[in-house]
């Protein structure tokens, strides 16, 4: 689950595509997501997949995205019996199954190569309320620090002497509540702790909060989001006029 | 100098609680000490030093009487923005008040929230980087540091702020002891650079009693002890309240005891005051 969970999570990268600013990888990601919805064959679906692959080989993240694709293959699969055993057309369920996939992987490729910075960006872009995007900071940030938390309450409990593996599924789930009860008090004493920082860190002090950093597009960004545009009507537009369709 | 901190008869009792957790609290702290604040667990140290920078009573509820003066003006009156500004507060496990994802992020944290414009707030994250000689960390995540590192990035992030009063609540406690003393030479070297004054909690009294001015001890929510290091730690009852006396000052008073007051002179409390008085008598 670990190994497969790591297509979403964002690691420190140096590709043109990590230095991007986050808008213009927002875009290039929304227009990939749409573009998916609107390929009508396996064919066109294939073009889409080869080029997001393509990206995600120049970004230096292929072997997380193929992760991702590894991931959401369980599920595409489900998708693809059901729509067999419903709609009885071959074609149609394969073409669902790889749209599935193909969604997934164009969000992917945005949280894979975007910092939690850029994304507190992103957010307040969206004039979400900053208590929203502090929440959503503040849950990202410490989420190693829980993972740590959670090795150590395991081997506390393990050397008193619970066995995680043993027993059957009821069992096992039950060996899981001396885990979560001490969890969720240090979550609640840390919480406390974060809310006296903040306070001595005049949080909510300022109606309007200033930022340390910038985001001021740069040309290339500039040209990524246009070179997106013009792929997306490219795309689009072959989709609709030039490749044919033979829908059953 | 003025004194930048003065508690005026201050007692607290907490919501529902039996008895005070401090009581008829008289304090005065003048600009530029660093001043010690010993006293076994649970004698009251932590909620009094939540008056100083407000918490106490802003954010906890309570019986609340007498005043705590902060740089001329009174706690209960200020807001906390207005306090944050002068007292900077750096709580005792530096994990939790780390928000940000890079060092330099957080630094900015406090001032990001004050409004602070951007190319002011960006020299005043430097100053505090180049100050805690952190600069080369300032892209890292906070789970990429060190506890010593932690401690350094949270200290940063309060002096970006700019305070007259800064507060350690047991900043040693999760550091090795090479990171300890670094840690209080740091103080050390701030008090002089910034003329800050410090209000520090601290257990192990070895490594600050070279640097402090002043030592209050607190037993039972009450001011038991106050005055000069040498003066509490020489005096009859430092030890019956749980101070943790300092090895040099424990062999001069074994010493002093067993050879009738001849062994050596004055109130020894570092390793180099014991060394060069031992060096003194045997020339």
């Amino acid at each position: 689950m670990m190994w497969l969970s790591g297509g979403f999570i964002f690691r420190k990268g140096y590709s043109f595509y990590h230095r991007l600013d986050p808008r213009a990888k927002l875009l290039n990601s929304a227009l990939m997501f749409v573009t998916t919805l609107l390929a009508r064959s396996i064919f066109e679906m294939v073009l889409v997949v080869a080029f997001m692959v393509g990206l995600s080989a120049a970004a230096t993240v292929l072997k997380r995205v193929a992760r991702t694709m590894a991931f959401t293959a369980l599920f595409s699969g489900f998708i693809f019996v059901v729509n067999v055993l419903f709609t009885r057309d071959l074609e149609t369920s394969v073409l669902y199954a790889t749209r599935f996939v193909a969604i997934v992987v164009s969000t992917s490729i945005f949280f894979i190569t975007t910092s939690p910075d850029e994304l507190e960006q992103v957010m307040k872009m969206f004039r979400l309320p900053r208590d929203v995007v502090f929440a959503f900071v503040t849950a990202v940030r410490f989420i190693p620090v829980m993972m740590l938390d959670t090795i150590q309450i395991m081997d506390a409990q393990k050397s008193r002497g619970l066995e995680l593996e043993k027993g059957n599924l009821v069992r096992r789930v039950r060996n899981m509540i001396p885990i979560l009860i001490p969890l969720v008090v240090n979550s609640v004493v840390r919480s406390g702790e974060l809310a006296e920082a903040m306070e001595a860190r005049a949080y909510g002090a300022a109606p309007k909060p200033t930022s340390l950093l910038e985001y001021r597009a740069r040309r290339v960004d500039i040209g990524v989001a246009c070179a997106s545009v013009v792929l997306f009507a490219l795309a689009a537009y072959s989709f609709y006029f030039v490749i044919p369709v033979q829908f059953p | 100098m003025g004194d930048i901190l003065k508690i005026e008869g201050l007692n607290f009792r907490y919501p529902e609680s039996p008895r005070n957790a401090v009581s008829d609290f008289e304090l005065s702290i003048p600009e530029g000490e660093i001043a010690v604040l010993a006293g076994p667990s649970g004698c009251g140290k932590s909620t009094l030093l939540r008056t100083v920078n407000g918490l106490i009573p802003h954010m906890y509820g309570g019986e609340y009487s007498g005043d705590v003066i902060v740089a001329g003006s009174s706690v209960k009156g200020s807001s906390m923005r207005d306090l944050a500004q002068t007292v900077g507060f750096l709580f005792q496990n530096p994990e939790n008040q780390i928000f940000m994802f890079t060092v330099e992020r957080d630094v900015a944290f406090g001032l990001e929230n004050l409004g602070v414009p951007r190319e002011e707030m960006r020299s005043r994250v430097d100053e505090a980087l180049r100050l805690l000689r952190i600069g080369d960390l300032a892209q890292r995540a906070p789970h990429e540091l060190s506890d010593g590192q932690k401690q350094r990035v949270a200290l940063a992030g309060v002096l970006a702020m700019r305070p007259k009063l800064v507060i350690l609540d047991e900043p040693t406690s999760l550091l090795d002891p090479k990171t300890a003393s670094e840690l209080v030479t740091l103080v050390a070297r701030l008090r002089e650079e910034l003329g800050t004054t410090f209000v520090v909690v601290e257990h192990r009294l070895d490594l600050l009693v070279g640097v402090a001015d002043r030592l209050v001890v607190m037993d039972g929510g009450r001011k038991v002890l106050e005055g000069s290091p040498r003066d509490v730690l020489f005096g009859d009852d430092a030890e019956a309240h749980g101070v943790a006396i300092p090895a040099v000052t424990r062999v001069q008073k074994a010493l002093t005891e067993s050879k009738g007051g001849r062994a050596v002179a004055g109130g020894l409390l570092t390793p180099s005051e014991l060394a060069s008085a031992v060096e003194g008598r045997r020339r």
